[in-house]
């Protein structure tokens, strides 16, 4: 508060070019939000309006159906998203979207919590050198085709561990959770280690409580690494569509000129059913689209309060 | 009494890191197809480590469908095969525990070392088993009348398992008669911190091991003649004929300077437009209510967090023919014939992809200024007010200036990978019409290799991008270091 009566002082002789330069940020800065969020409620609205019109073009800035009369009035419908059962393929990839997430999060928590404890420790055997050689992996790779021969080496190829193993390791989360730990005063350590305390308990029962904050900035951004994996599937799971992720199955959604949208039209003639594929092709593009958003959005309130904390950590270099 | 107890010590040393470093040879070699001692047909995947040979029938198997069905090669010595595999990897695990235990104090180096002599053992009847294997499998042949087809062979790995499960044995068994029992009884078995500390580690590293620096041994396709599935020997080595057929050959040269071109254009132009988010946050700075900062924050952040095939679908959703855009000129501007596919045109394509980026990327990037702004002294503005300074110069003189430090860094990052931009967003937005102007060299790389299946190609086009960002990444370090006095790695 006093920081802000200082400033209001400070600013007490407003120009006016003052004041136009202020109006103008803000017209500014709404109409850049603007940009950044339509086209988040563009793809809404067109997934809970009338199929019809959205493919005839007729949705511009909120969401129509068609009244009684054939009309377009104001109005949404969900039918397209309960319709999604019926859109092959897209239950596996979201069970294995969830799995990934969920399993390959946890997992890569844990070691890098495990990881970035054990860095802190100056007695290991040759501690700097080991930490160079998780660190050197992070401005690093041997290249794209190598990669995938070693991957196919290692039989994770057509394989879901592919997803979670090669995760688990992840050099910059390390650094984050020691820098965070070296923050912890060292006192609750060696007192814990002079009760008797193994290197394990002190873990368990002091760094992993006490490192929470920075293990949740870890999880948030892992888990939407992991919701957003694409290439990996792409590259790696090329006989086995079942594993496919949810983006890579979207990005093939988006690529088909199948109709998809086959097999959300059901009864009717056979012409009716393929006008009505036609015209749902791009709905069900939307709405798989949206159905992928949405998760990100719910965490996103959660991810807000950890961005500063872990860009920030990342740039004081370990 | 206590000097021959030194020396004996001393002289245990040898066999002790002979074994340790066997056993850890041994731990490698397990995940090592080359090396795989059960790989008794030709027909068995070369791509199968011993470790996969043990858990994996489908890998075991995938290239003898037909071998299978007329049972040339029985089930039941698959099966044998797999259960030899495991008790050789048995052997080894043991082999591996006990050269963890020989760190520790005597008592336990002793323990550990008897853990070898029986794991040793162990890996040789599993050896055994795997050549049992390749009799009967050689006599089923024979019966059949088929060897030629099933190419039942010897593998190297099992002449060098055999060889290390020897050293194994002999290092452990010296090592084991060298050190003296413990004649302390109350002595426990202990290790030395450091060393547990290591071993505690040692998962983890061994992970970022397998997974970060074994692909560079891909890097020898780049010197033989690999076709998916073949052989990398003496007899398809070619040298440089790749390098040499990339740089050398018209029609490669030419696709190598096209997709360079675009890489450096798409490159140069982000470190172009990298002030931006410093504009971004600055200006942000200067309104005046925090609330509206935090709600622009938001909102501008959002982009960033959805996958680029997300965007394409975003894409999609504005700019296609039933798009907004389009929407928009028929409802709203009433004009006729409003349906281009904005997306499949190719004039700009460069520019496009850099608002793209600039639209995901400036909320995101825009925090760590923010964050820095914030960490600006106030006492400097307050001086610079007194001293009559407007916004304008306090902006020019104390807040750019304040967040220069953290700009160098992000440039000459952006620097380093010039040559890495990522190969998501040009692949989820090229298409038939703009391919010859978005493809960057991570794109190419993805398309010659995995698409055409050029791997030796493609390999070369890696290694030599890999060699080149790190002298680019170490260059900006130097300059890092000279103009800051810091690393930035």
């Amino acid at each position: 508060m006093k920081k802000k009566e200082k400033a209001e002082a400070l600013h007490i002789r407003r120009s006016k070019g003052d004041w136009v330069f202020d109006i103008a940020l803000i017209v500014f800065f709404c109409l850049f939000t603007f940009i950044c969020i339509f086209p988040f409620y563009y793809l809404l609205i067109n997934t809970i309006s009338d199929n019809d019109l959205v493919t005839s073009g007729r949705v511009n800035f909120y969401p129509l159906v068609k009244s009684t009369g054939g009309e377009a009035v104001f109005g949404a419908h969900f039918s397209n998203y309960t319709a999604l059962r019926n859109v092959q393929d897209l239950g596996s990839s979201v069970i294995v979207t969830v799995s990934r997430t969920l399993i390959g999060t946890a997992l890569m928590v844990l070691v890098s919590a495990w990881a970035g404890y054990l860095v802190t420790k100056q007695k290991m055997w040759k501690r700097s050198f080991w930490y160079r050689f998780l660190v050197v992996t992070m401005y690093f790779n041997a290249g794209l085709v190598p990669w995938y021969m070693n991957m196919l080496m290692m039989g994770l190829t057509d394989n879901f561990l592919a997803y979670i193993i090669p995760g688990l390791v992840a050099p910059y989360n390390i650094i984050l959770v020691k820098t965070y730990i070296e923050s912890i005063p060292a006192s609750l350590e060696e007192s814990a280690v002079i009760d008797g305390a193994s290197t394990v308990t002190v873990w368990r029962k002091i760094i992993l409580p006490l490192s929470i904050p920075i293990l949740a900035t870890i999880a948030i951004f892992g888990a939407v690494g992991n919701w957003n994996s694409f290439q990996d599937s792409l590259l790696l799971m090329n006989n086995r569509p079942d594993l496919y992720t949810l983006q890579h199955r979207l990005y093939i959604y988006l690529n088909s000129s199948s109709n998809l949208g086959a097999m959300m039209s059901q009864g009717g003639t056979i012409s009716e059913q393929a006008a009505q594929s036609m015209l749902n092709q791009r709905v069900i593009q939307y709405t798989v689209s949206m159905v992928s958003i949405i998760p990100i959005l719910l965490v996103y309130p959660f991810m807000q309060r950890y961005f500063v904390k872990g860009i920030m950590l990342g740039a004081v270099k370990g | 009494m206590e000097g021959s107890r030194q020396q004996k010590k001393q002289a245990a040393r040898v066999p002790l890191w002979l074994f340790r470093i066997a056993a850890l040879v041994v731990i490698m070699a397990m995940f090592f197809p080359p090396a795989n001692p059960g790989r008794i047909s030709e027909k068995i995947n070369e791509s199968a480590s011993l470790f996969t040979t043990g858990i994996s029938y489908g890998t075991i198997t995938n290239s003898m469908g037909r071998i299978l069905r007329s049972q040339w090669i029985r089930n039941s010595d698959i099966t044998m095969l797999m259960v030899a595999c495991c008790v050789v990897m048995a052997g080894i695990i043991l082999c591996a525990t006990g050269a963890c235990m020989s760190l520790g104090n005597r008592k336990m180096c002793r323990r550990g070392l008897v853990l070898p002599l029986i794991g040793a053992p162990v890996m040789g009847a599993g050896l055994y088993l795997i050549h049992r294997t390749y009799t009967a499998m050689m006599a089923h042949g024979g019966e059949t009348g088929k060897l030629d087809t099933i190419k039942i062979i010897l593998p190297g790995g099992f002449t060098v398992f055999c060889v290390f499960a020897g050293i194994l044995l002999a290092s452990a068994l010296l090592a084991f008669l060298m050190t003296e029992k413990e004649t302390n009884p109350e002595a426990r078995m202990e290790m030395d911190e450091k060393y547990r500390l290591f071993l505690m580690m040692l998962p983890v590293l061994l992970l970022a091991f397998v997974f970060c620096y074994l692909p560079i041994w891909g890097w020898r396709f780049a010197f033989f003649d690999y076709t998916p599935g073949g052989n990398v020997g003496p007899e398809n080595y070619v040298g440089f004929k790749w390098f040499n057929f990339l740089f050398n050959d018209p029609a490669n040269a030419r696709d190598l300077v096209r997709v360079l071109r675009n890489t450096l254009v798409m490159s140069g132009l982000g470190i172009a437009t990298s002030w931006l988010p410093i504009a971004f946050a600055v200006l942000l700075a200067e309104v005046r209510s925090t609330k509206f900062q935090r709600f622009v924050q938001t909102f501008t952040t959002i982009p960033n967090f959805i996958s680029w095939v997300l965007v394409y679908a975003i894409a999609i959703c504005i700019f296609s023919t039933d798009g907004f855009i389009n929407s928009f000129l028929t409802n709203v501007l009433h004009q006729t014939g409003a349906n281009t596919n904005y997306l499949q045109i190719a004039d700009h394509t460069w520019l496009k992809m850099l608002l793209w980026g600039t639209w995901k990327g400036i909320g995101w990037s825009a925090i760590v200024y923010i964050a820095g702004i914030a960490g600006i002294d106030q006492q400097l503005y307050e001086a610079a007010r007194v001293d009559g300074a407007n916004r304008f110069r306090c902006i020019w003189h104390i807040t750019i200036p304040g967040l220069m430090p953290t700009y160098m860094v992000m440039l000459l990052m952006s620097i380093g990978g010039i040559l890495s931009n990522g190969m998501e967003q040009y692949l989820v937005f090229s298409n038939a019409m703009n391919k010859d102007v978005i493809e960057v060299l991570d794109l190419y790389v993805y398309n010659i290799g995995i698409g055409q299946n050029q791997i030796s190609l493609s390999t070369v086009v890696g290694v030599s991008k890999s060699l080149i960002g790190i002298i680019l990444l170490f260059t900006a370090n130097g300059i890092s270091k000279a103009i800051r006095g810091e690393s930035i790695i």
